[in-house]
């Protein structure tokens, strides 16, 4: 259990998937700029790499080790999660109209989000046991919402600022992304 | 004539997927700690973005509407798998130091983008220029970053094991915070401050 | 563009291109399966030459990892295809495993070098995530030439009652390594027994 937790933790803060992996910058940039939509991407990105970390290990393991076709975990990995994004955006329309308005639009949006596929790599790599692999997704995605809000709710305060011109914007949310890095630092040993 | 050249230099400056568009940076920032790595991380690209702009564009008139996008998944991620084993096979260290982020390639906005947004619309001569030009934008700002971090990072710049110069205070004492996520993340945000007063980019 | 195609087309397009994808790749996987093999092995090796500088092969056991080494005098190498392989019944220098720490940051990897009667020949860090800086200094030879020719009872760092310097402001990393050291050589008890007894 504690094996767990620190798995748990580790991927949330001290290997953040935004501010130390680099994975997942595209929204991270393209949707942080208010705190609900921010929220919103959050929750699906961490819905989206549950199920996928909970349908990949078991294929990778059951089905492509055996049969010594580990090197077609890129594409199998890729089609799967493209698949997983198409039916839970369907399921949600379906079940949850409310769920669906605002989350639905980021759904499609997430197939290319490098930390989904990084996340299922990183099981893989890292060696993980099935439940190791679902609490390095919660916590990859936990961390990955976290880093999204902190960083949504900087950037509206921002806005209000008087920023230089040449730093409005892109640029400006980049040197804040370093700041929270350095920031995040301060959780290492956490998990030792 | 004229519009393949055009379409070349579209993805150099004007269309910058890097520093214009913003796309594809999750590779840019994490491997871009050495020219190496860069140099590796373009080759790479370079390969991929192409073969699939060709392949993409070949297919345009049989890939149905309705399973487009899986089609040029499965079309980069092959490719990107190639390029992988490759690396592996003939350039081991390379792939060491780039690690899982050639597979990433897969998911890389740039390559995907460019599918669906050029290839699949024009024919393989145009396509062939966009990707050349996409690349080379990409090379030169994955270059550019692991030029500065580099320096900055470890005082001295290196390429496949050649040193080609050292800063002599720094080497001793260089800034390692460059070598560092974060040190990735300051030096793109200057340098995209940097473009906008030079006045190469707009400001928002 | 009107198409008059059935509705199964698309389905039947998909399928072809991932069946392309498979072949294409089945192929190149043929063609650098080997390489990437001997890359791997070429890496392992490297990494063991560097505590046992008189290697000259190695052979692993299946079940446990252990790594039994050999020098020149018990390794052939093919006149032809310049491979090397170890002589049945030769007997090793000495032996080396992979084995974790929980570290700072995470999982440490430590590869640990073994002579024939057990003693700690020599470790080194193979992988970290340690604070750059700090912890990460755990890779500098002045602290990791601290364990050969410890005895287990000395594996562990001063303030553990061992004979081990810990790096200044980074005890938990330098913790880390020692204990790492001490469980990866229980682990690896039962495994030595075997070896030490039947030979590669």
């Amino acid at each position: 259990m504690s094996e767990l937790v620190a798995i748990f933790f580790g991927m949330a803060l001290v290997n953040n998937m935004v501010l130390v992996k680099f994975l997942g910058l595209c929204p991270f940039f393209g949707v942080s700029k208010n705190l609900s939509s921010a929220f919103s991407m959050g929750v699906a990105v961490l819905l989206v790499m549950l199920v996928a970390s909970a349908v990949t290990w078991p294929l990778f393991h059951i089905l492509l080790v055996p049969s010594g076709v580990e090197f077609m975990r890129t594409v199998i990995f890729i089609l799967v999660i493209a698949s997983l994004v198409q039916i839970i955006e369907m399921a949600i329309k379906r079940t949850n109209l409310t769920l669906y308005n605002a989350l639905g639009i980021y759904l499609p949006l997430i197939t290319t989000n490098c930390a989904v596929l990084g996340i299922t790599f990183i099981n893989i790599d890292n060696e993980y046991s099935f439940l190791g692999s679902i609490a390095a997704a919660l916590g990859a995605g936990a961390g990955f919402t976290l880093v999204l809000v902190i960083m949504s709710g900087i950037r509206e305060r921002l806005d209000l600022a008087d920023t230089p011109k040449v730093f409005r914007g892109a640029p400006i949310a980049f040197i804040i992304a370093g700041l929270l890095g350095l920031a995040f630092l301060a959780f290492g040993g956490m998990v030792g | 004539m004229s519009s393949f050249v055009k379409n070349l230099t579209n993805g150099i400056v004007r269309s910058n997927p890097t520093f214009i568009l913003l796309l594809g940076l999750c590779p840019t920032l994490a491997v871009s700690t050495s020219l190496d790595n860069a140099v590796g991380m373009t080759g790479a690209v370079l390969f991929v973005l192409l073969t699939a702009n060709v392949i993409v564009s070949l297919l345009r008139r049989w890939i149905p509407n309705r399973v487009r996008i899986p089609t040029f998944i499965v079309i980069i991620a092959t490719l990107v798998t190639i390029v992988d084993l490759a690396l592996q096979g003939f350039a081991w260290s390379l792939s060491q130091s780039l690690g899982m982020y050639i597979p990433l390639i897969v998911v890389n906005c740039i390559i995907l983008g460019r599918a669906e947004a050029f290839a699949s619309r024009n024919n393989v001569r145009q396509s062939v220029a966009d990707a050349i030009g996409m690349s080379i934008g990409f090379g030169v700002a994955i270059l550019l970053i692991s030029l500065v971090r580099q320096l900055l990072g470890t005082g001295s710049l290196e390429v496949f094991s050649i040193r080609l110069f050292s800063v002599p205070g720094l080497a001793d004492n260089p800034a390692s915070i460059f070598l560092l996520p974060m040190g990735a993340f300051f030096v793109i945000g200057i340098l995209l401050a940097l473009f906008r007063w030079m006045g190469v980019s707009e400001c928002e | 563009m009107a198409r008059k195609r059935s509705a199964a087309y698309p389905i039947v397009f998909l399928t072809l291109v991932v069946l392309f994808s498979v072949v294409a790749l089945t192929l190149v996987n043929e063609v650098t399966e080997e390489r990437i093999a001997a890359n791997k092995r070429e890496a392992i090796k490297q990494m063991l030459a560097a505590l046992f500088p008189e290697m000259a092969d190695f052979t692993q056991d299946e079940e446990s990892g252990l790594y039994s080494l050999f020098d020149a005098s018990a390794v052939v190498t093919d006149e032809e295809t310049g491979e090397t392989s170890v002589l049945s019944g030769s007997l090793p220098i000495g032996y080396a495993f992979m084995t974790d720490g929980r570290g700072y940051g995470g999982k440490i990897g430590i590869l640990v070098g073994l002579e024939v009667d057990r003693a700690v020949r020599g470790i080194r860090i193979i992988s970290h995530q340690e604070t750059p800086g700090l912890g990460a200094k755990i890779t500098q030879l002045s602290f990791l030439d601290q364990f050969a020719g410890l005895s287990t009872g000395e594996l562990a760092i001063r303030r553990d009652g061992g004979a081990v310097d810990a790096i200044t402001g980074a005890t938990i990393s330098s913790r880390a390594v020692a204990e790492g050291v001490v469980q990866g050589i229980v682990d690896m008890t039962a495994a030595l027994e075997a070896v030490g007894e039947e030979g590669p």
